[in-house]
C-alpha cells in the first residue's frame, strides 16, 4: 500500500474542536522535549496517551523521556475530562461510532429490527420462561444418557479386542523371542492392563466430545450461559463461568484456561476453584466399572447422579468462599453476545473431538504408561516378592488405609490406587485392575490365526454399533429393545471388586473419587494461572470436602441399615 | 421531549433509543465495544427463565445484559412491536 512518489493523505478522524486543540497541544510538547516515539505515529500515540491505554502507558514508560511525556499527557486528560465531562476514552468511542454510523447509514441497508428468524422461534423456545430451565437439564440428561449408554457396548468391544487379540498377539510374540516370565508379568498384567484399562474409555470420550462440539458450534452454550446466569449467582459465579464449568466435565485442565475470557479476577479464581469438581471424563471409567459391577441396570442413573452431586458440592462450596476468602468486588458485567443458530461444520465438530480425545491418548501413551510400569515394580519389589501386601506398594498402602476406615474402604488396595489417582483419575482403575487382577488373568492363550482374530474384530465391532443403535432408541420412551438380562456383562474386574466393596462402600469411594484432589495436570494449571497458594487450597479443601462428603455417605447409609 | 427511563424497565417487544449511559468507566467502556452508545436503537426481546439477565436486540444482533447493568443505560421510548 505505501506509494513512493506522494504519500497519500491518511485517513484522520476529527474528534471535535477542544479534544484536536488537547491532541496539538501534547504533540507540541513532544517537539519541545525532542520525544523520540519509535515506530509509533506521533497522533496515534498522543490520543492512546489521552484515552490512557494501560499497554501503551507501560510501554511509553520505558522509553527515554517517557515518564514526562506521561505526566503531559495525564494533565491533558484530566483537562479535557473536566471540560466534557467525561473519559476520555468513551469520548473517543463516541466519536468513531459517530462516525461509523454515519457511513454505514449511508451506504448499508439494515434488516428490520422485528423481523421473526428462526434463531427467534427456537429461541422462543429454549429461553422460554417455563420451558427454558427443564429444556437445558433435559439436554444435559440427555446428553450424559448417550455418553454412557450408547458407548456401553464400544467399550466392551474395545475391551474385548485389547484383552482378546491383542494380548494373544504380544504373548505370542514374548514366546517366540523366548521372553522370561517376569517380563511376561510386565507387559502382560502391568502395562496392557494399566494402559489398556484406560484406553478401553476412547469411545465414550468421542460421543462425550462429540456432543461438547455440537453445544458450542451451533450457538446454544451462549443461551445456556443466559438460563442459567440468575443461577450461577446465587453460588457468587457469572453465567460466563458457566462455560468453564461445563468444560470441566471434558477436562479440567482446559476448562482452567478456558477462565481466561472471563474479566474480573476473583470470578477467575472462584470458577477455577469450583471447576474440578465438576466431574471430568477422567472419573467416568471409574464410575464406569463400579456402576456396573454394583448397581447393573441401575448404573445410569448412579452415575447420572455422581455429576449431580458434584455440582450440588460446587454449590454449596461457592456460596462459602463467597463469603469468606473471595467475597465479591466491584461486579463484573454480564454482557454476552447470543449469536445466531448455526448448523455446526462437522469438520469443526471433528476436529475438537480428535484434539480432545487425542490429549486423552496422549496421556495414556505417556503418564499411564509410565505410571503402569512403575506401580509394576512397586507390586514387585522387593524382587521375588510373593505376596502384594508384602510389596512396597502394599507396604505404603497399607499405612495410609486407616484413613479410609471409617469411608468404608479401609483396605490398603484401595488406599493405593487411590493414592495413583491423584497422577490421573482414570489410573484408579488401572491400578485397580493390576492390584485385584494379579496372577488371576493369564488364561491359556487358545491358538486363534491371525485372519480369525481380525474378523472377530470387525465381527465385534457390527455387533457393538448394533447393540448402540438399539439402546438408542431404547431412551426414546416407550421403546425396549434390550431383554433385561443383557445389560450387564461381567468383567473379570466387577467380579474382584464384588469381593471387596459393598454397593454402599462402592457408593462411598465414587464420591470419594468425584471429589478428591485433582490430577497433577489440574493443579498445575491452577499453579500456572494464579499462583501456588491458590493451587495448594484447592488440593487441600478438595481432599478434606471428599473425606467429609463421603463419611457423611458410609456412615449415614450404614446408620439408615444399608450395606 | 419526553423523559427517560432505565433500560431494565422496557417490556418485552418495546424498542427504546439510548440516551444516556451512567455507571462505572470499566463498565461504560465495555458498553461502548458492544455499539451500546448514545443514538443506538434498542429493543428488548425477553427476560431469562429466571427474570434475570435480559436479551436485547441491537445493533442488528441479540445481547444478554444483567438487570443492574440495564439499569445504568437511560432511554427514551420510542413504541411497541406487540401494538
Amino acid at each position: 500500500m505505501r506509494s513512493s512518489s506522494t504519500p497519500r493523505e491518511l485517513f484522520r478522524l476529527d474528534y471535535g474542536g477542544k479534544f484536536e486543540r488537547e491532541i496539538a497541544r501534547l504533540l507540541a510538547s513532544f517537539e519541545e522535549i525532542n520525544f523520540d516515539s519509535g515506530h509509533y505515529p506521533k497522533r496515534w500515540l498522543a490520543i492512546k496517551l489521552l484515552e490512557g491505554d494501560v499497554d501503551i502507558v507501560e510501554r511509553v514508560q520505558a522509553m527515554p523521556n517517557g515518564e514526562s511525556v506521561l505526566a503531559l499527557a495525564q494533565k491533558g486528560a484530566e483537562h479535557l475530562k473536566s471540560m466534557l465531562g467525561d473519559d476520555v476514552d468513551l469520548l473517543t468511542a463516541d466519536r468513531r461510532y459517530g462516525y461509523i454510523n454515519g457511513v454505514v447509514r449511508q451506504s448499508l441497508q439494515r434488516p428490520r429490527l422485528d423481523r421473526i428468524t428462526l434463531t427467534d422461534r427456537i429461541d422462543d423456545i429454549v429461553t422460554h420462561k417455563w420451558l427454558g430451565l427443564p429444556f437445558f437439564f433435559a439436554v444435559m440428561y440427555l446428553i450424559f444418557r448417550l455418553v454412557i449408554d450408547v458407548s456401553s457396548p464400544f467399550l466392551d468391544w474395545t475391551d474385548a479386542v485389547i484383552n482378546g487379540p491383542i494380548a494373544n498377539w504380544i504373548t505370542l510374540f514374548l514366546n517366540l523371542i523366548a521372553a522370561p516370565a517376569w517380563m511376561h508379568s510386565l507387559v502382560i498384567d502391568g502395562i496392557v492392563a494399566g494402559v489398556g484399562g484406560v484406553l478401553v474409555f476412547v469411545p465414550g470420550l468421542l460421543i462425550l466430545y462429540f456432543f461438547l462440539a455440537l453445544l458450542e458450534d451451533s450457538g446454544y452454550m451462549s443461551r445456556a450461559a443466559f438460563v442459567m446466569d440468575r443461577f450461577m449467582r446465587i453460588v457468587g459465579l457469572h453465567g460466563k463461568s458457566f462455560i468453564p464449568m461445563i468444560l470441566g466435565f471434558g477436562c479440567a485442565v482446559p476448562a482452567i484456561y478456558a477462565t481466561r475470557t472471563i474479566a474480573s479476577r476473583r470470578d477467575r479464581v472462584l470458577t477455577a476453584l469450583l471447576v474440578p469438581l465438576m466431574s471430568c471424563s477422567a472419573r467416568l471409567p471409574v464410575y464406569v466399572v463400579f456402576g456396573l459391577a454394583f448397581f447393573g441396570a441401575r448404573a445410569g442413573t448412579v452415575i447420572w447422579a455422581m455429576y449431580a452431586l458434584g455440582i450440588v458440592v460446587a454449590m454449596v462450596a461457592g456460596m462459602v468462599f463467597t463469603r469468606t476468602i473471595l467475597k465479591p468486588d466491584v461486579s463484573s458485567a454480564f454482557v454476552l453476545e447470543l449469536p445466531p443458530y448455526r448448523q455446526p461444520a462437522i469438520k469443526s465438530v471433528l476436529i475438537h473431538m480428535w484434539e480432545n480425545t487425542r490429549e486423552f491418548v496422549r496421556k495414556a501413551g505417556t503418564v499411564i504408561f509410565a505410571a503402569s510400569f512403575i506401580m509394576w515394580l512397586l507390586l514387585n519389589m522387593p524382587w521375588g516378592v510373593n505376596n502384594q501386601r508384602d510389596s512396597y506398594f502394599g507396604q505404603a498402602s497399607n499405612m495410609i488405609a486407616p484413613v479410609f476406615a471409617p469411608l468404608g474402604f479401609g483396605d490398603w488396595q484401595t488406599s493405593g490406587a487411590l493414592v495413583t489417582g491423584f497422577i490421573a483419575k482414570e489410573i484408579v482403575v488401572s491400578s485397580m485392575s493390576q492390584i485385584y487382577l494379579n496372577g488371576s488373568s493369564t488364561a491359556p492363550v487358545e491358538p486363534t490365526t491371525f485372519t480369525e482374530d481380525l474378523a472377530s474384530i470387525g465381527g465385534g465391532f457390527i455387533t457393538a454399533g448394533i447393540d448402540s443403535g438399539k439402546i438408542l432408541l431404547s431412551i426414546l420412551p416407550g421403546v425396549d429393545l434390550i431383554p433385561a438380562d443383557s445389560q450387564s456383562e461381567d468383567t473379570a474386574l466387577s467380579t474382584a471388586l464384588r469381593e471387596h466393596f459393598t454397593p454402599l462402600s462402592a457408593m462411598s469411594l465414587l464420591v470419594f473419587v468425584l471429589l478428591y484432589v485433582p490430577c497433577v495436570a489440574t493443579l498445575g494449571a491452577i499453579k500456572h494461572e494464579f499462583g501456588t497458594s491458590w493451587a495448594v487450597t484447592s488440593a487441600i479443601y478438595q481432599t478434606a470436602v471428599a473425606w467429609v462428603v463421603a463419611f457423611v455417605v458410609y456412615q449415614g447409609g450404614r446408620l439408615l441399615g444399608l450395606g | 421531549m419526553s423523559a427517560s427511563v432505565q433500560l431494565h424497565l422496557l417490556r418485552p417487544g418495546q424498542s427504546a433509543t439510548i440516551v444516556q449511559i451512567k455507571g462505572e468507566s470499566a463498565l461504560r467502556r465495555r458498553f461502548a465495544e458492544m455499539g451500546i452508545i448514545k443514538g443506538e436503537a434498542i429493543l428488548m426481546e425477553r427476560n431469562a427463565p429466571l427474570g434475570d439477565p435480559m436479551e436485547y436486540f441491537i445493533k442488528g444482533y441479540h445481547l444478554a445484559l444483567r438487570k443492574e447493568e440495564a439499569a445504568q443505560i437511560e432511554v427514551i421510548l420510542l413504541g411497541d412491536a406487540n401494538g
